[in-house]
């Protein structure tokens, strides 16, 4: 199986409290992989290890069957193959539509075309035209901050794209209308991608495979139609969202 | 009883042990900093911007500031010197004390209250915003993004905003001593130009310099490491604010020290 991603006992510690703990999971290329949890499980800092935002305690992870270090990071140049969709959009407040887009670009250098030509086709894509590309992020709705963010994250084609709750604060429409587009995206871009989210709806809407953590380590992984056939306790209280059942919300219980 | 004897000493350890950790943070922020400012990429779009955000928009506080300072000098001189029959030299004392101390100080505190909350408070959105997060991942790295345009451009605007300072600080005086206090206009002039050395200026100049750095050093510092929120947005501010004016009163003292003293 050709993995694009792959991590191996992955630890994690802010101070006595363990986040993650010998985390493993392997990323198919080319597959929509979804990784659910509650909150506090670690799929943040799953993500931040991943992106080198954060680093790891201890464990390994390899990104096209190369190990990715501080080092490694810089010497592939790892960020430029990914795409990034933050929770709260994260567009940058001081630039327009078209800079928020283009600001990857300008980066590489890329001999792409016009910047503008290229921030057009990406809100295109993403079902936003034009008049918006000199728009601040603040004169936005979250909505299409949200759209906008989606375009910055496939304006360089990237090989790997990772959504940290799409539909968080959004209303069930919009919602929707995002999950459209993330699938829509990962099929044109053809990127493998990588979301965490505890939608419900959301992740069996645009999941190939499905990936629950539970106290830092997964305890679940399988294709996104078998996830209510589990016969997990804990996927299935989970999806239910039910205070019954394994998962305990009071740390003392 | 027994346990109360350890509250006072263990409430020292642990503020010693967080001043060694600030202490450490900063040095490695600078180590950060040196390495960025040499290496490329200059973001000199980013550095234009800044050098119009904190030099030419803190023109008008500074100018303002610095005519009543030079004003009120001119006044408490000349009262002063009064006691003494030494009314004569209110022009020459304005003149040094202004572009010696005055000016460069009060241009400094200026900007740390307008320049260093401002730096503060907008990188510790990005950073609570995940706005930081969002550069590292579109291979940017925000240390030369952010930290270094806003750095170097205080360090060139001050001495930039000093020399004007300096100019509007004695105009103050000019006026207050010609208007209210009765001193002939170009005797006044006179006695200014005599008393100023190059030295005088440039000694002015540098520490307005080392005030600049301090200003968005300080404001880049605790904007990018500011945890928690809006309420760690303010806190950052704060900090900035009130570590930059410190630090520039003592770094003052040490500059005044190299520079005037054998």
């Amino acid at each position: 199986m050709d993995h694009i991603l792959k991590i191996n006992e992955l630890s994690k510690s802010f101070g006595d409290k363990s986040v993650l703990d010998n985390l493993s999971i392997n990323i198919e290329r080319n597959k929509s992989q979804v990784i659910i949890g509650g909150s506090g499980t670690g799929k943040s800092v799953l993500l931040k290890c991943i992106l080198g935002l954060i680093e790891p305690d201890s464990g390994e992870i390899f990104f096209n069957q190369q190990i990715l270090n501080k080092k490694k990071r810089a010497d592939i140049d790892f960020h430029s193959k990914i795409g990034m969709l933050f929770q709260g959009a994260a567009l940058f407040d001081s630039l327009n539509v078209q800079e928020n887009i283009t600001f990857g670009i300008k980066k590489l250098e890329s001999n792409l075309g016009d910047l503008t030509e290229i921030a057009v086709d990406k809100l295109k894509k993403v079902g936003l035209n034009s008049s918006v590309l000199y728009f601040y992020p603040s004169e936005l709705s979250g909505g299409m901050q949200k759209r906008v963010a989606l375009a910055r994250a496939i304006a360089r084609n990237p090989e790997l794209l990772f959504f940290d709750e799409p539909t968080t604060g959004l209303d069930p429409i919009m919602a929707d209308v995002i999950n459209n587009l993330i699938n829509e995206v990962i099929e044109e871009v053809g990127a493998t991608a990588i979301t965490i989210t505890h939608d419900m709806e959301s992740a069996k809407k645009i999941a190939d495979k499905i990936s629950m953590l539970y106290k830092g380590a997964v305890i679940w992984t399988g294709d996104a139609m078998d996830i209510n056939s589990s016969n997990n306790p804990y996927v299935d209280q989970f999806i239910k969202g039910s205070s019954d059942g394994p998962i305990k919300i009071n740390p003392n219980d | 009883m027994y346990k109360y004897i350890y509250i006072i000493p263990e409430a020292i350890g642990k503020s010693v042990l967080r001043m060694c950790a600030s202490i450490g943070s900063i040095a490695i922020f600078f180590y950060d900093f040196v390495i960025c400012l040499f290496t490329p990429p200059i973001y000199i779009k980013s550095l234009l911007i800044q050098l119009v955000r904190i030099g030419y928009n803190s023109l008008p506080v500074i100018g303002l500031t610095a005519f009543f300072t030079g004003g009120v000098l001119a006044l408490q001189i000349y009262v002063g010197g009064s006691r003494f029959n030494a009314e004569n030299i209110v022009a020459s004392i304005v003149a040094l004390g202004i572009t010696r101390e005055l000016g460069p100080v009060i241009a400094g505190l200026m900007l740390a209250g307008r320049v260093s909350a401002s730096i503060s408070a907008e990188i510790a959105t990005m950073r609570v915003t995940e706005q930081i997060d969002a550069l590292i991942t579109l291979s940017t790295n925000p240390m030369k993004y952010l930290v270094v345009p806003r750095v170097l451009a205080a360090v060139i605007s001050l001495p930039i905003l000093v020399i004007i300072a300096d100019i509007i600080g004695i105009m103050g005086g000019f006026v207050v001593g010609t208007k209210t206090l009765g001193f002939i206009e170009q005797s006044y002039i006179k006695n200014t130009l005599d008393i100023i050395e190059l030295r005088d200026v440039l000694s002015g100049l540098v520490k307005a310099a080392v005030f600049g750095f301090i200003v968005a050093f300080m404001g880049c510092y605790h904007g990018y490491n500011s945890t928690g929120g809006a309420q760690g947005v303010g806190r950052s501010t704060t900090l900035a604010v009130v570590s930059a004016s410190i630090l520039i009163l003592a770094s003052n003292y040490i500059l005044t020290s190299l520079v005037f003293t054998n």
